[in-house]
């Protein structure tokens, strides 16, 4: 398909303005056809419209307003620019998620910055960017907000190679700003006077996120910047922030949505007690809560009012015990999404069962990950006991240092519908610590039970039968995470010839070997990644894999000191952008 | 931050339980002699049998003080940030705790960031391509320092294998001789 022809001939027409198509086949003129596209949103369906001949490629492309692209690498600025000309929101996605885990060197790339550059020309009128794992610095962010002046929200997640003074310059340019994100990021905060950059006539926040940064902010600033914007639906603060202040704010936005805490402990009056209860039950519309940095079980009774229209409550970086959050969940009766630390024990997730019915996510993280004692933490008790309660649970992310099958075969008999089953039992290659066995079984279980299960996370000893289970079963998986697990090639094959939706898969420290890699040569251009690091693969079958198959890139990395044959990690994609032209030394593309 | 000179490797135990004396000088010259030569995986496995003197597959480089990784690099699997947090919640004590089993609280501090106490070795096995890094200060028994070993290499097949080291002296030195500490 030649773009130059197309938009030559979508021109024309739109120009003529025509209703008369000269297209026997098709009906409608174009402008009918764009209409009725610019309702479809999810990018998946645009993808299928695309598809289906040239007038929809094009309407297709002359209505797509959201861009969304999962790995940054798999096109280029230039290519996007030529297709889509009227992009008002994007969503990059860059690094590969392994590097969250610090499998990932540094200076890697994924910068943002070439994106920048190319959207400043082609899409002067760009409202939003979403980023994760992408790596961009001050400049980057400066230039965001210099170029782009209907510019309006921002969210970065999972980044890198910021500073706070790359905050400064988005508050201070971007006077449309509605939203503002800043989620888990490797940046350098050197303090907090970026709040204060808004200008006094900004009030069109609806989204203000800080919470990951530590250092203080203006209190005076921010309680200004509150008052004014009306708007504002999702506030989540920092530590600096005390119970005191939170109180005031709370009082300025009785409408917020989604609530971030400061830090929750602070001696407080038996009227600052009051007040703060008072101000929390005047949050009628209040769904989410996070933040509870510190040790915050001493306030928790004032949340306690506007626990029952709660739908998601992030306790993750709060370290409750059973009886505490026993507490809260039993006023919060209309959870969906729940996250906690480990340190609730067993018993805590036994509340959990008993307090929430319409459970649907719940996140159980370490909060001790390094440390071997089994006495932390919770069991496969704990997961039984959510299961037998909540019988809507669909996803489950569950640290653990100790599990069975038959806990989870159990598990998934209560509740079939997972979608999402991420288990991860901390110890490498842990059996089932009743039977001895292998967690094969589990599994097993797991596949054969879910079978709308798109995403799974391995941990345990596993032998090459937990893929042959997968590869027959799990028919609707897309993501797939593999550590530690796996005895031969045939476990990698197995996957590779049995999951038809397979999309991403990401593997570290298995048995599987060129003949596993290559059995999937014509698999990868269906999927968007694969990674495989410290497994048995080779340069000279990634070169061959490479010379079949021009449209992936095979990148390899080099461990330090490791043999030259060796591929320690490898990390394949589709792309139609080529060879990456921005790699580093260390990053070799065959 | 301490640092300190520590070699680490694995050596099949059937040699090491015949009362094998690392120690003597002799064993040097074929510690030497042995790395000079590179064995494959299945070669060191056969020769078990027939040799007298013990395979010590040389294991550590050098203590790479990182920043960010305790045990297994990149394992479990919890980002950075997160980890940031662990760490914050040792720092601070528990208040009024009722329960005896709480965090223990890292002496030597974590705070400022660097992970002081951290030692980091670099596990390479003779026959297997990929090095592995443990940080000895997350481990606090010889056992399962040698369990997260064996899982990180295969464990199936190195069931023959026990773990020697050699310290700052020089002197060849059986895990577990001495206590952990």
């Amino acid at each position: 398909m030649d773009p130059k022809l197309k938009k030559t001939k979508n021109s024309s027409s739109n120009s003529a303005n025509s209703p008369d198509s000269t297209h026997s086949s098709f009906p409608f003129p174009d402008e009918v056809l764009e209409r009725v596209l610019s309702f479809l949103h999810s990018h998946k369906d645009r993808s299928s419209v695309s598809l289906v001949c040239k007038d929809w490629y094009n309407a297709e492309r002359w209505t797509r307003t959201k861009l969304f692209i999962g790995n940054c690498y798999s096109v280029s600025p230039e290519i996007v620019a030529r297709r889509f000309p009227r992009i008002k929101s994007v969503t990059l996605k860059g690094k590969p998620r392994f590097s969250d885990f610090n499998l990932v060197p540094q200076h890697w790339g994924a910068d943002v910055h070439s994106w920048l550059v190319v959207f400043a020309k082609v899409y002067p009128f760009l409202e939003e960017l979403r980023l994760k794992r992408m790596t961009l610095n001050d400049e980057s962010l400066k230039f965001l907000a210099t170029s782009f002046p209907g510019f309006k929200a921002l969210s970065l997640l999972s980044c890198e190679g910021f500073s706070t003074d790359g905050l400064k310059a988005i508050a201070t340019h971007c006077k449309n700003l509605t939203e503002l994100d800043i989620q888990e990021n490797g940046m350098d905060d050197l303090g907090g006077g970026w709040l204060s950059c808004f200008s006094e006539n900004c009030s069109s926040l609806e989204v203000l996120n800080f919470a990951s940064l530590n250092s203080e902010v203006s209190f005076d600033a921010l309680e200004k910047l509150v008052r004014r914007c009306k708007s504002l639906r999702i506030l989540k603060v920092n530590k600096s922030i005390t119970l005191d202040q939170l109180q005031q704010l709370l009082v300025l936005a009785p409408q917020l949505i989604e609530l971030g805490t400061g830090s929750f402990q602070q001696e407080l009056t038996p009227l600052q007690y009051e007040g703060l209860g008072i101000a929390f039950s005047n949050c009628k519309n209040l769904q989410t809560l996070s933040g509870f940095w510190e040790d915050t079980s001493l306030h928790l009774p004032v949340l306690y009012a506007a626990c029952p229209s709660l739908t998601f409550l992030n306790l993750s970086y709060a370290t409750l015990r059973s009886g505490e959050l026993a507490k809260i969940v039993a006023h919060s009766p209309n959870i969906r999404r729940l996250w906690v630390l480990d340190t609730v024990g067993d018993k805590g997730l036994e509340a959990v069962g008993s307090s929430c019915p319409f459970l649907e996510e719940l996140r159980v993280f370490p909060a001790d990950p390094f440390e071997q004692d089994l006495h932390h933490g919770v069991t496969e008790a704990g997961f039984l006991a959510v299961s037998h309660g909540c019988r809507k649970l669909h996803y489950v992310l569950y640290f653990c240092r100790q599990m069975t099958n038959a806990a989870v075969a159990t598990i998934v008999q209560n509740c079939p519908d997972f979608t999402h089953f991420r288990l991860c039992i901390m110890n490498p290659g842990e059996r089932d610590y009743l039977t001895n066995e292998p967690m094969d079984e589990a599994f097993g279980a797991v596949v054969k039970t879910c079978t709308n299960l798109q995403r799974l996370a391995l941990s345990g000893l596993l032998t090459d039968l937990t893929f042959e289970y997968i590869g027959k079963y799990a028919k609707n998986l897309e993501a797939l995470s593999v550590a530690f697990a796996g005895s031969s090639d045939g476990g990698m094959q197995c996957v590779l010839q049995g999951c038809p939706k397979l999309r991403k898969l990401e593997i570290r420290d298995c048995p599987f070997g060129n003949a596993a890699l290559l059995s999937g040569i014509e698999k990868y251009e269906t999927m968007r990644s694969l990674w495989m690091s410290a497994c048995n693969v080779t340069m000279s079958a990634c070169k061959l894999l490479a010379k079949e198959m021009p449209r992936l890139n095979v990148e390899v990395m080099r461990d330090e000191g490791s043999d030259e044959s060796q591929a320690d990690k490898v990390y394949i994609y589709r792309t139609v952008a080529g060879p990456r032209r921005d790699a580093p030394p260390f990053v070799v593309t065959l | 931050m301490e640092e300190m000179e520590l070699q680490l490797k694995l050596a099949l135990s059937s040699n090491l339980d015949e009362g094998f004396d690392l120690n003597d000088h002799n064993e040097e010259q074929e510690y030497d002699r042995l790395m000079k030569k590179k064995r494959c995986f299945d070669e060191t496995f056969e020769e078990i049998k027939n040799v007298q003197v013990p395979r010590t597959l040389p294991l550590l480089d050098h203590i790479d003080l990182c920043e960010e990784e305790d045990g297994v690099v990149g394992w479990p699997p919890i980002n950075s940030w997160r980890k940031k947090i662990c760490h914050h919640y040792h720092h601070n004590s528990r208040r009024g705790c009722t329960t005896p089993t709480n965090y223990v609280t890292v002496k030597n501090g974590c705070g400022g960031g660097s992970r002081s106490n951290s030692m980091y070795v670099k596990v390479k096995m003779e026959g297997v391509g990929i090095a592995r890094k443990v940080d000895l200060s997350r481990h606090h028994s010889y056992q399962t320092l040698i369990d997260t070993l064996m899982a990180m290499f295969a464990n199936e097949k190195v069931q023959g294998y026990k773990l020697a080291y050699q310290d700052k002296e020089g002197d060849w030195l059986l895990a577990g001789d001495m206590p952990w500490g």
